[in-house]
């Protein structure tokens, strides 16, 4: 008597939720180079960035050069090298580690200001969405009161006021107030935006038979919400980061060239481009041309990013 | 009616909200307001003393800004110690200028997208659009700081084919100083705008050259440009006219860079020089005035859309 090995259906094997996110990779030949490029120079650029402490050529981004050195490298003699990639600024210091470790600063504020946003702009959109009402009234005006602040205005407010300088003490980490500061900033301004989208989509989401079933159900509002809402919104969501995250590195660098972001020693581009621009003629064109190309090149690479991502989900708001 | 009672309403509270919030938190960062408003030079303590009657500066926050108002409302906004001139004189010198930047900008960006986007979707998908595709989307990436030095650098410093820094010269007294002034800052702010119009014109076009009146003009037999320029255009340009409008408060935050850079004595430069010396009735009226154009601009927008699209009119009705 021979074993009857009951064959099980075999289930298709469940995709993982990173697949489920990004899809299956295509063969190479499918790929979208300017959409592979980016991810690839991102990912050097964070590199760079998350190791700047660390890399003993980045770490002399303040690093003055002395005797025979400076005569040499000050008042923009130094040109781009072997040794200094990108050449030197007006005192000598290395403009590829300046620029490298401004990468870190101004990556840093841009993520923890979108991150910010949207944890803030999605809870209140979704919130404004679903209810409706007088919730949704009280909350479009305060949106439309941060959308007719002028920037500046609210950067001297915020900066100006409350985080002009000093260590911000919050427990477990310490931080630069200004650094804070501009993180404020730049999620006040994407605040509005943000949560305006995610309540146009919630109040799509919270007409359709799903939500409708769930609340015949007996489900109550919050789980409706986390449960069936906020899962269809993250796509959008995800797209938007990446698209925001280019717009919010734009206004950081406003803000930078007109003074109110982080303050020296630490480096962001506006301020670097700020600083070497009245020296253009005098031979610092090097020190504005690498931060502007670094600035030009990220912006580019998030939003070639977040288009992708938002066609990947056929979401309309997201795309440029 | 209702709608635009509602919307009307709204448009004052956020007015008011933004012109209060301002108000105390730039005044709360000042030391001592009287001060400040009294000038770095003629400080004596009878004159800081005086200023702060003359402002109530030592009264409550509400009745200043009750006092704020009605100077706002008769116009009589106080003076400028750093500037040496009334408040009115100054946004009354400086107002103009940004406008007609922010019209320019707004006018070659129009002027230039409209052929770009048509063409481009008329020839779908053809080297022209590709082409325009990846300009625009590298356009739209191109941070205005960066634009501005450029320009400036090859435009300015480099041919010198426009002055670096720009005066103030009415375009009556000589037009084509005029021009060469604001050329730098219009072309500035007006790359993003191209950009932004093109990207949305061409992807609305293409939507609506697939819809089925084209293909009913396309057999009546009328001629491709007809067809492009009066029918497919048409239903685009309420989407464009929008766009226009959502961009203006980006205009406006982009003006202060590029008045900044090019040296343009607009509403921008004005901000940022009362921002940088404490001036704080100036930095309130420019506040003011910019939340102003924003909120006004908001409430056109809304109002269009109202008239276009019932629904929204009767969103209350239907529940």
């Amino acid at each position: 008597m021979t074993d009857i090995v009951l064959d099980t259906p075999s289930k298709p094997a469940k995709p993982s939720p990173l697949t489920r996110l990004i899809g299956r990779v295509p063969p190479i030949r499918k790929w979208k180079w300017g959409f592979v490029l980016s991810v690839a120079y991102l990912v050097v650029l964070t590199f760079f960035a998350v190791f700047a402490n660390v890399l003993p050529f980045i770490r002399r981004y303040n690093e003055l050069p002395k005797g025979a050195a400076a005569r040499k490298l000050a008042s923009y003699r130094g040109k781009p090298s072997g040794s200094y990639w990108f050449g030197n600024d007006k005192l000598g210091r290395d403009t590829f580690a300046r620029s490298v470790y401004a990468a870190q600063k101004t990556l840093t504020i841009g993520l923890a200001s979108i991150v910010a946003a949207l944890v803030i702009g999605g809870l209140l959109g979704m919130l404004a969405g679903y209810y409706r009402g007088w919730y949704d009234r009280v909350l479009s005006v305060i949106f439309d009161v941060l959308l007719a602040f002028p920037a500046i205005v609210l950067a001297l407010i915020v900066v100006g006021r409350f985080f002009q300088s000093g260590r911000l003490n919050l427990g477990l980490f310490q931080m630069d107030k200004r650094f804070f500061g501009v993180i404020v900033v730049l999620t006040l301004l994407s605040v509005a935006p943000l949560a305006r989208i995610v309540r146009a989509q919630t109040l799509a989401l919270s007409q359709r038979e799903y939500v409708l079933a769930a609340r015949g159900l007996g489900a109550s509002s919050w789980r409706i919400l986390i449960r069936e809402i906020l899962p269809n919104l993250l796509p959008a969501m995800f797209s938007v980061a990446f698209t925001g995250l280019a717009v919010l590195l734009v206004a950081e660098g406003g803000l930078a060239f007109l003074g109110f972001s982080v303050q020296l020693p630490f480096p962001t581009w506006g301020f670097m481009i700020n600083e070497a621009r009245p020296d253009i003629v005098k031979g610092g064109g090097w020190a504005v041309f690498f931060p502007c190309i670094l600035l030009f090149l990220t912006v580019l690479a998030f939003n070639v990013i977040g288009d992708r991502v938002a066609r990947r989900f056929d979401i309309r708001e997201a795309t440029l | 009616m209702r709608y635009f009672a509602q919307r009307f309403l709204q448009l004052i509270v956020v007015f008011l909200i933004v012109t209060f919030v301002t108000m105390v938190a730039i005044q709360a960062a000042s030391k001592d307001p009287a001060r400040d408003l009294a000038g770095p030079l003629n400080s004596t303590e009878a004159r800081v003393e005086e200023i702060r009657k003359h402002y109530h500066l030592d009264r409550a926050y509400p009745i200043r800004y009750a006092y704020w108002l009605k100077n706002l409302v008769t116009l009589d906004l106080g003076n400028s110690p750093t500037l040496g001139a009334s408040v009115r004189t100054l946004v009354g010198q400086r107002a103009p200028i940004t406008l007609l930047l922010g019209l320019y900008s707004i006018g070659l960006a129009l002027i230039l997208s409209l052929p770009i986007a048509v063409y481009a979707a008329y020839r779908r998908d053809g080297p022209f659009d590709r082409f325009v595709s990846g300009a625009t989307f590298a356009a739209v990436s191109l941070p205005n700081i960066i634009l501005a030095v450029l320009l400036g650098y090859f435009f300015a410093t480099k041919w010198r084919i426009f002055p670096y820094a720009a005066s103030k010269i009415w375009p009556w007294d000589d037009f084509g100083e005029h021009v060469r002034n604001v050329a730098l800052p219009t072309i500035t702010l007006a790359v993003g705008l191209i950009a932004i119009f093109v990207r949305l014109l061409r992807a609305d076009l293409v939507n609506t050259l697939q819809s089925d009146f084209i293909v009913m003009a396309r057999a009546k037999g009328l001629s491709p440009a007809r067809i492009l320029w009066r029918h497919a255009l048409r239903s685009s340009l309420f989407s464009l006219m929008t766009s226009v409008a959502l961009q203006f408060g980006g205009i406006l935050g982009g003006a202060v860079v590029a008045e900044q850079i090019f040296a343009l004595p607009g509403m921008g430069l004005l901000l940022f020089q009362a921002v940088q010396q404490k001036d704080l009735l100036v930095v309130q009226a420019c506040a003011a005035l910019f939340a102003l154009a924003v909120v006004i601009i908001n409430f056109i927008v809304d109002m269009l859309y109202a008239v276009v699209d019932p629904r929204i009119r009767h969103a209350r009705a239907l529940g």
